[in-house]
């Protein structure tokens, strides 16, 4: 308690205790490399017939020949979780990009230009911010028909909301920095601001906040699979996997949805691992304490 | 705005026959970096008694800062610190603060024994919380009654109403006093202040000064780490200053301002304005390559061939000068 | 008719909110000549010094450069006429863009006005050299250079474009005693060289004793508690 109190006065090195450790960062990057790796090569090492099943095969528990067990159709679990990775992965990354691109467009409109057109963007984002992410995500797949690209509109569409917040206050509070003050004194345009000493500001931002949006994008893509609002059911996804498992689980074969929700989980971590760490190397402070 | 009294006292000589609070011995600090070895602090020594206020002064990167942040293991992974620094306490042994490690450190040492008022106020503050609970906090954890909040932020010259801002809500000189606040919170023995009186206006850092004085009139030693000559010379009992990671010079304050005896010390004292105003000619060595002998020499307008051997401490005029050709009292200039 | 050689700020009245900052207040600073300006801790030093700038748009009043009014503020007024008057903030490291080296940092005005590179970096040397920045120390970024070797590429930067006003905002009050003096006697050279006019605020009486030629005292609209 004590000890909290006096550290609460004191300075930044301290606080290095709070970061990744660095087994935790390799960890992850092993994880990730395995992940990926596996999600590009899997159909060239090990292809999978998407349609096919085998009856005389059905919830076998995990074992040598299936590492994963198989499920209520005879389909090998591990290998399906695999196929349902590289689904959650594209659309994971691509949606991610998606929502990049909307809300660096729109929080970069709101602020460069700031003023009026600033605050009806931000009354307009928190309008959308009130609806569930998940509810206006089904409501954007209804309308649309079930497909890869449907969920990535749908995931794509909800999640750019908080990027557009993202690079709107950093922009609105680069704009007041003395540095920029100094430039215009020193005879830089608009133009010239922006590209030297604003945008390169933001932009590892950005990056950073689609890196930190990957898992949240397959944790909706899982969940609309989940609801049978993703892909179709006879392809290998993760949430379809997990709904698929779900009646498999009363009769007590637990991995073919346990399985599946393992490799989210552990992957999603991963990634939010190495983000939490490349995000402390962004921190100038954090950074020139590495240094020095 | 409170009273401003000349803040010096003559209660000095009957202090010095205390024994030591802090002796530092031969401490060294080097950051290991990609391509090269930083040396922060090499060989220096000091000590500091119960009642003294030691003013640090130099250049900006002389390794003042890396100072106070060894005595407390504030240190990143990269530094590699040597030699003992002993703080003496009334009932138990001496510890010292190179070896003790992070968990004594932690425990006992930091926020106890030894304060700091850190130089970058805004890093040091939690900003999820308001300045009266992280005092109330910090005065709770060491014992003392919440309600004493009131009356520390208005011994810093804080608005006991600016308490409930939170750190954000701070102007950079709101957010020095609200870090002073803390410190002297758990009213330590033994205070080390990284330039405490950044950011705020003069009468403000006079007020800052005088506090600090007081706590060392009322038997606390401070260790003051400033850049500001104006600031020691207004407060200090005794002046230490840095160049290129060693103290060249330290002795007591009325005589160093008055006469200086190190080339260094003399002409940085000609730099200030009520003075020659005239600069130290040439720029100090960087800390990744200081030379074998004397660092100043390259500057000295009295280096000579010896200066190329490093001078060792000796006495004089009642402190210690590590320099081969001193200027002592008496002597033609 | 001559008109004045002097930067001024006409019955400048600048309010944030409700409050008042500057209320009508006449400044000026004639070519060569080097003013101190002091007041108490919130007066309006700051603001002043940011619409002499021409960085902060004053709610009352003009901004007047040798007699010539200046209209509109930051990006509207005309690159000639803005970079005339350059300015040397209180903090260095708030003034640099963290991204960028000190060469870069320095030569970033004469870029922004596409001068042609060979005599960008002619003009980095000679004013690295006059403000005593090593060559080792330009291919630093700010994080790894001192307060006070930040504050002397700053200063090279205010130069860079030879301004005819230079505006000093407690420029030196965290420097050590010989980079103070040091920069001080830089800005005085410059001064005498180029005939330019300086305005500088201090806390120090003896800086301010120093260094201007007249001092003027900012009362302040406003009473503020100092704080």
């Amino acid at each position: 308690m004590a000890d909290l109190a006096a550290r609460r006065a004191l300075p930044r090195p301290l606080r290095s205790r709070l970061r990744p450790r660095r087994a935790g960062v390799v960890t992850a990057g092993l994880v990730l490399i395995v992940a990926v790796g596996g999600a590009l090569l899997a159909p060239i090492v090990w292809p999978l017939d998407q349609s096919a099943v085998a009856l005389d095969q059905t919830r076998l528990a995990p074992s040598w020949s299936h590492l994963g067990g198989t499920d209520d159709l005879g389909r090998d679990v591990a290998h399906r979780a695999v196929y349902g990775l590289r689904v959650s992965l594209l659309v994971g990354a691509v949606a991610a990009l998606v929502a990049t691109v909307i809300g660096g467009l729109i929080g970069g409109i709101a602020g460069t230009l700031g003023g009026r057109v600033d605050r009806v963007l931000m009354r307009i984002v928190d309008t959308i911010a009130a609806l569930p992410h998940l509810l206006l995500g089904i409501f954007i797949v209804a309308m649309l028909r079930p497909s890869l690209g449907a969920v990535i509109a749908s995931v794509g569409l909800t999640h750019w909301l908080s990027t557009a917040r993202i690079v709107r206050s950093e922009l609105l509070s680069l704009r007041t920095r003395t540095f920029v003050d100094a430039a215009i004194s020193g005879g830089a345009g608009r133009g010239r601001v922006l590209v030297r000493h604003l945008l390169p500001h933001v932009l590892p931002r950005l990056a950073l906040a689609t890196t930190l949006m990957i898992p949240h994008a397959v944790w909706h893509e899982t969940a609309l699979s989940f609801l049978g609002l993703g892909l179709p059911p006879h392809l290998a996804s993760l949430g379809n996997m997990i709904s698929d498992g779900e009646g498999s689980l009363l009769t007590g074969a637990w991995w073919a949805s346990l399985v599946p929700g393992a490799v989210i989980v552990v992957v999603t971590l991963a990634i939010a691992v190495l983000a939490a760490r490349w995000r402390d190397r962004l921190d100038p402070r954090v950074r020139a304490e590495l240094q020095l | 705005m409170t009273t401003t009294q000349p803040a010096t006292t003559p209660t000095r000589p009957a202090d010095s026959q205390q024994s030591p609070l802090l002796s530092v011995e031969r401490l060294g600090v080097r950051f290991r970096l990609r391509d090269a070895v930083v040396h922060a602090v090499t060989d220096l020594s000091l000590t500091v008694r119960a009642g003294e206020l030691l003013a640090v002064v130099g250049e900006s990167g002389c390794g003042k800062s890396v100072l106070a942040h060894a005595l407390l293991g504030l240190l990143p992974d990269n530094a590699t610190v040597t030699g003992r620094a002993l703080l003496h306490q009334p009932d138990t042994e001496p510890v010292d603060l190179v070896s003790c490690g992070q968990r004594h450190l932690a425990r006992q040492v930091r926020g106890r024994r030894i304060g700091l008022v850190p130089q970058s106020p805004a890093t040091a503050l939690n900003p999820v919380r308001t300045g009266r609970r992280l005092l109330g906090e910090t005065l709770r954890a060491h014992g003392r009654e919440r309600a004493q909040a009131d009356r520390l932020a208005a011994d810093v010259g804080l608005d006991p109403a600016d308490l409930d801002r939170y750190p954000h809500e701070l102007s950079g000189g709101m957010a020095q006093r609200l870090v002073t606040a803390l410190a002297l919170a758990t009213d330590p023995p033994l205070l080390i202040a990284d330039e405490p009186t950044t950011g705020l206006d003069r009468p403000l850092v006079d007020h800052t000064l005088d506090l600090l004085r007081r706590r060392c009139d009322a038997g606390a030693a401070v260790v003051l780490i400033t850049h500001d000559l104006a600031a020691a010379r207004r407060v200090a009992d005794t002046v230490a200053v840095m160049y290129a990671s060693r103290v060249v010079e330290h002795r007591d304050g009325g005589e160093f301002f008055a006469a200086p005896t190190h080339p260094y010390a003399a002409a940085l004292l000609d730099a200030l304005p009520g003075r020659a105003f005239r600069p130290v000619p040439g720029h100090p060595p960087m800390l990744t390559a200081l030379p074998t002998g004397c660092a100043f020499a390259p500057r000295c307008p009295r280096r000579t061939d010896t200066c190329e051997g490093r001078p060792e401490p000796t006495s004089a005029g009642g402190g210690t000068v590590e320099c081969h050709h001193p200027i002592l009292p008496g002597a033609a200039p | 008719m001559t008109s004045p050689q002097q930067l001024l700020a006409d019955e400048v009245r600048v309010a944030y909110d409700r409050q008042v900052v500057l209320d009508g207040v006449t400044l000026s600073v004639g070519r060569g000549e080097t003013v101190g300006l002091r007041g108490p801790s919130g007066c309006g030093k700051s603001t002043l010094v940011r619409v002499l700038a021409l960085l902060h748009r004053p709610d009352g009043g003009q901004v007047s450069i040798d007699g010539t009014p200046v209209t509109g503020v930051r990006y509207a007024v005309p690159v000639g006429l803005r970079t005339r008057v350059a300015v040397l903030f209180q903090s260095p490291r708030a003034a640099a863009d963290p991204r960028l080296s000190l060469t870069d940092l320095i030569a970033e005005p004469l870029r922004a006005v596409r001068a042609p590179e060979p005599g960008v970096r002619e003009r980095v040397a000679e004013l690295a050299d006059l403000v005593g920045l090593t060559p080792d120390l330009l291919t630093r970024r700010p994080h790894a250079v001192s307060d006070g070797q930040l504050q002397r590429a700053c200063l090279a930067r205010a130069l860079v474009h030879r301004p005819d006003y230079l505006l000093c905002d407690e420029a030196t009050a965290m420097l050590d005693a010989s980079t103070q003096a040091h920069v001080a006697a830089v800005i005085a050279d410059y001064q005498r060289a180029q005939n330019a006019g300086v305005l500088v605020i201090t806390h120090d009486e003896a800086l301010m004793g120093r260094w201007a030629d007249r001092i003027v005292d900012l009362a302040g609209a406003v009473t503020a508690p100092a704080r």
